[in-house]
C-alpha cells in the first residue's frame, strides 16, 4: 500500500505562461486513504491527478510516494491504477482482455491473469460480459469493467477523474455506494477528483479543496464543513450555497449582519476589525413573519423540495437563503425578519478572505 | 471505387425516403422516379465499366475474332491463349516481379515510415509543426513532370537509374507526404485517454502504437495502405523516364504492345487485364475499408 506526500508541487504547461496551473501543493495523502480534490472547474485538479499518475511531468516540486520519489517515473512504474471520465476501456478488446490488458503488460502468468480477471468480474458482476466488446456495454456497465480494470492489478494507489459524471443521477448514486463499499474492501489509497462537493463528502476520509490552482483547505469533510478555512470553501461545500455577506462589528465580539436586526456572537477575537466577511448556513437560520417596520428584508421566491423548503430573502441588495423544514406559508412580497441565535458562525477577513480564529 | 459505393448508398437511403412522402399523394409518381433512379444507376455503371469488360472480352478471343469488318463472338471460341502466352514470356513475366517488389517495398516503408511519422505529428507537439505538414503537402503538389529531369539526374549520380531501389526510394518521397497526411487524420480520431490508459498500463510510447493506436485505426491503415501500393503499382510516368532494360516495370511493358510498327490488340488488352487484376482485387477485398477510411479521413480532415 502506498503513502503520497506532495511537497511544493507546481505545474506550468508551457514555460512561457505567467501563471501556474497547479501552484505550491503540499499535502500527505496517509496509506489507504480516499481523499476527494475538490474544485471548480479548471482549477487544476485533473492536473494534479496526472502528475501523481505520472501522465505530466511536475514542474517544481517532488511526489513522494512511500519515501521515495516518483516524479520522474513513467507511470507504469509508479504501483497505480486510473479510472478515467470517459472510462478509456480499449474498444478493440473484449471486456476480459480489457481487464487483463494492464496484467498482461507485466507479464504476470497466465493461471493468475485468469484468477485475477474472475475476480474483478465477480466482484463488478461483469461475469455474463466478459466476451462483450465495449461497444456492447451500457454507460453504467463500461464504468464497472473501468473499475474492474483498475482494481483487477491490485494497485497500492488508485486514481479516479470524475468517474460517475457520464451516469444518470440514479445510477451515480448507486455506484457511488459501492466505489465506498469497494475501497473498504481494497484498501488502495485512493485519489478521487470531482467538482461535486456532496460526491466529495460522502465518499472520503479527506477532501483537498482547490481554486485556480492552490490548495484552499486539506482536512476530514466535518473540519471542512463545520470550519472551513476561507471564504471560498465556505461557499463551495455544504447545499444550499452558505449566505456570506458583509457584517460589522458591532461591539467587543458581536458583528451585525449589514442592513439587519441580525447580531451575532463572533465566538472568536475580532481584533481591530471593524467590519468582516460573516457566513451563515442556510439550514441554521429560521425566518419569522414580522410587520414591515421590523423586517430585514423580504421574500422573494420559496422552492418547496419535499423535505424542505429553501426561501431566498433580499436583503438590501444581497439574497439571503433560510431552509425551512416541510413547506412554508410564505409568499414572495411577505416580509420576514431572519433568526440565528445559536447558529454555528463562520468569520473571515474581509480582505484575504482567510477564517478569523484564535 | 468510391462513386460506385456513393450511388449504391444513396440508392439505398435517400430515394426511398422521398419516395415514401410523394407515395401517399401519387402511387404511380413513386414508381417512375424509382424506374428514372434504376436507370440512371445502370447507365452510370455502364459508362463506368464498359471500357474494362471489353478489355476483357478483347483479351479471350483470337486476334482474327476481333479484327475485320464482322466481329465474331462465337463463345467457343472463347480462349485463355494469349494470357498463357504472355505468362511465359519473361519479358512480360519481369516486368510483373518488378513491378509487384517495387510496389510492395513502398507500401512496406511508407507504412512504417508513415505510421510512426503520422503519430508524432498527431500526438506531439513541436516546433515547426505546421510549417512542416504544410510542406510536405506543398512538395506533393507539384507535378511528377516537373521533377522527372532532376530525378532522373540525381538517380544516375547516384547509381541507381534502372534500378529496383532506386523505384521504391522515388515512389516512397511521392507517395509518403500523402500517406503522412492520411494517417495523421486516423490518429488525431483516437481518444488521448485511450493512450493515457495504455501508459498506465504499461505500454511504452511504441507499444502504444503497436497495441492501440495501430488496431484501432486498422481500417484507416488497411486503405492507406492499399493506396500506396495501388499508386506505386500503376504509375506509368516516373517509371517510363527511370528505368529502361535492366529494371523493366510492368506499366511501361504493358504500354510499349502499342508498338510502332505493329499494334498487337490481343496482348495489349490482355497486358492490360493483368495489370489491372491487382488494383481490381485489392479495391474489391478492401472496398468496405477503403469508404469508411475515405469518410472518417474526410469527417476529421
Ligand atoms: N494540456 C494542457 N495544456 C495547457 N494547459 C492546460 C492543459 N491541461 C489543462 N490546462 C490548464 O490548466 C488548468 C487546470 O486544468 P485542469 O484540467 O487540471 O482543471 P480541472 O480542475 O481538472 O477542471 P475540470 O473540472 O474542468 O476537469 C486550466 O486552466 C487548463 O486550461
Ligand atoms: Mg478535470
Amino acid at each position: 500500500m502506498a503513502e503520497i506526500r506532495l511537497e511544493g508541487v507546481s505545474k506550468k504547461y508551457s514555460p512561457k505562461d505567467s501563471t501556474y496551473a497547479v501552484e505550491h501543493l503540499t499535502y500527505t495523502i496517509p496509506d489507504g486513504d480516499f481523499v476527494s480534490l475538490l474544485g471548480p472547474s479548471g482549477c487544476g485538479k485533473s492536473t494534479t491527478l496526472n502528475m501523481i499518475a505520472g501522465l505530466e511531468s511536475v514542474t517544481d516540486g517532488s511526489i513522494i510516494v512511500d519515501g521515495s520519489a516518483v516524479e520522474d517515473l513513467e507511470p507504469h512504474k509508479r504501483d497505480l491504477a486510473f479510472v478515467f471520465q470517459d472510462y478509456a476501456l480499449y474498444p478493440h478488446l473484449s471486456v476480459a482482455d480489457n481487464i487483463a490488458f494492464g496484467l498482461k503488460m507485466r507479464r504476470m502468468p497466465k493461471a493468475e491473469i485468469r484468477r485475477r480477471v474472475k475476480d474483478a468480474a465477480e466482484r463488478l458482476e461483469l461475469e455474463g460480459l466478459l466476451r462483450r466488446k465495449p461497444k456492447a456495454l451500457s454507460g453504467g456497465q463500461r464504468q464497472r469493467v473501468a473499475l474492474a480494470r483498475a482494481i483487477a492489478r491490485r494497485p497500492g494507489v488508485l486514481l479516479f477523474d470524475e468517474p460517475l459524471s457520464n451516469l444518470d443521477a440514479l445510477l451515480r448514486d448507486r455506484t457511488r455506494a459501492e466505489l465506498k463499499m469497494l475501497h473498504a474492501d481494497i484498501g488502495s489509497t485512493s485519489v478521487y477528483v470531482t467538482h461535486d462537493q456532496e460526491e466529495a463528502m460522502s465518499l472520503s476520509d479527506r477532501i483537498a479543496v482547490m481554486s485556480k490552482g492552490r490548495l484552499e483547505q486539506y482536512g476530514t469533510p466535518s473540519d471542512i464543513y463545520l470550519r472551513p478555512a476561507t471564504e471560498f470553501v465556505a461557499g463551495f461545500v455544504g447545499k444550499p450555497r452558505m449566505n456570506i455577506l458583509d457584517g460589522d462589528v458591532v461591539e467587543r465580539g458581536r458583528v451585525r449582519l449589514r442592513g439587519t436586526r441580525v447580531v451575532v456572537d463572533a465566538g472568536t477575537n475580532l481584533g481591530d476589525r471593524t467590519h468582516v466577511r460573516l457566513g451563515l448556513r442556510p439550514a441554521e437560520c429560521s425566518l419569522s413573519t414580522v410587520s414591515e417596520a421590523d423586517a430585514d428584508g423580504t421574500v422573494v421566491v420559496a422552492e418547496p423540495l419535499g423535505n424542505a423548503t429553501d426561501i431566498l430573502v433580499r436583503i438590501g441588495g444581497d439574497n439571503f437563503i433560510v431552509r425551512a423544514a416541510g413547506f412554508s406559508d410564505l409568499r414572495p412580497g411577505d416580509p420576514v425578519r431572519i433568526d440565528a441565535a445559536g447558529v454555528a458562525v463562520h468569520l473571515f477577513d474581509a480582505e484575504t478572505g482567510d477564517r478569523i480564529s484564535e | 471505387m468510391s462513386s460506385v459505393t456513393a450511388t449504391r448508398a444513396s440508392e439505398v437511403g435517400a430515394p426511398e425516403h422521398v419516395a415514401d412522402r410523394s407515395s401517399r399523394r401519387n402511387p404511380r409518381r413513386r414508381a417512375a422516379a424509382t424506374v428514372v433512379h434504376r436507370a440512371v444507376v445502370v447507365l452510370l455503371m455502364l459508362y463506368l465499366t464498359v471500357p474494362f469488360a471489353w478489355m476483357l472480352v478483347y483479351s479471350l478471343y483470337p486476334g482474327q475474332n476481333m479484327r475485320g469488318q464482322h466481329m465474331d463472338f462465337t463463345p467457343g471460341d472463347l480462349t485463355l491463349g494469349s494470357y498463357a502466352r504472355l505468362l511465359s514470356d519473361s519479358t512480360f513475366t519481369v516486368p510483373i516481379r518488378n513491378s509487384l517488389i517495387v510496389a510492395a517495398a513502398t507500401t512496406v516503408l511508407c507504412m512504417a515510415l508513415g505510421s510512426l511519422c503520422a503519430y508524432v505529428f498527431a500526438r506531439f507537439r513541436f516546433r515547426g509543426q505546421r510549417v512542416l505538414l504544410l510542406s510536405m503537402m506543398a512538395v506533393q503538389a507539384i507535378p511528377a513532370i516537373v521533377l522527372a529531369v532532376p530525378l532522373f539526374v540525381l538517380l544516375r549520380a547516384f547509381g541507381l537509374y534502372d534500378s529496383l531501389v532506386g523505384m521504391v526510394l522515388t515512389y516512397t518521397a511521392f507517395i509518403l507526404p500523402l500517406v503522412i497526411w492520411m494517417m495523421v487524420s486516423f490518429f488525431e480520431s483516437i481518444p488521448v485517454n485511450l493512450e493515457k490508459a495504455a501508459r498506465v498500463d504499461g505500454c511504452t510510447r511504441l507499444g502504444i502504437v503497436r497495441r492501440v493506436v495501430l488496431p484501432l485505426s486498422g481500417p484507416g491503415f488497411a486503405a492507406t495502405a492499399i493506396f500506396a501500393f495501388i499508386t506505386a503499382w500503376s504509375d506509368f510516368f516516373l517509371a517510363k523516364v527511370l528505368t529502361s532494360n535492366s529494371s523493366p516495370m510492368l506499366s511501361v511493358r504493358t504500354a510499349s504492345f502499342q508498338g510502332i510498327f505493329a499494334m498487337d490488340y490481343t496482348a495489349a488488352a490482355t497486358a492490360g487485364v493483368i495489370t489491372a487484376l491487382p488494383v481490381l482485387i485489392l479495391a474489391l477485398v478492401a472496398q468496405k475499408w477503403i469508404v469508411q477510411g475515405i469518410t472518417e479521413g474526410a469527417v476529421k480532415g
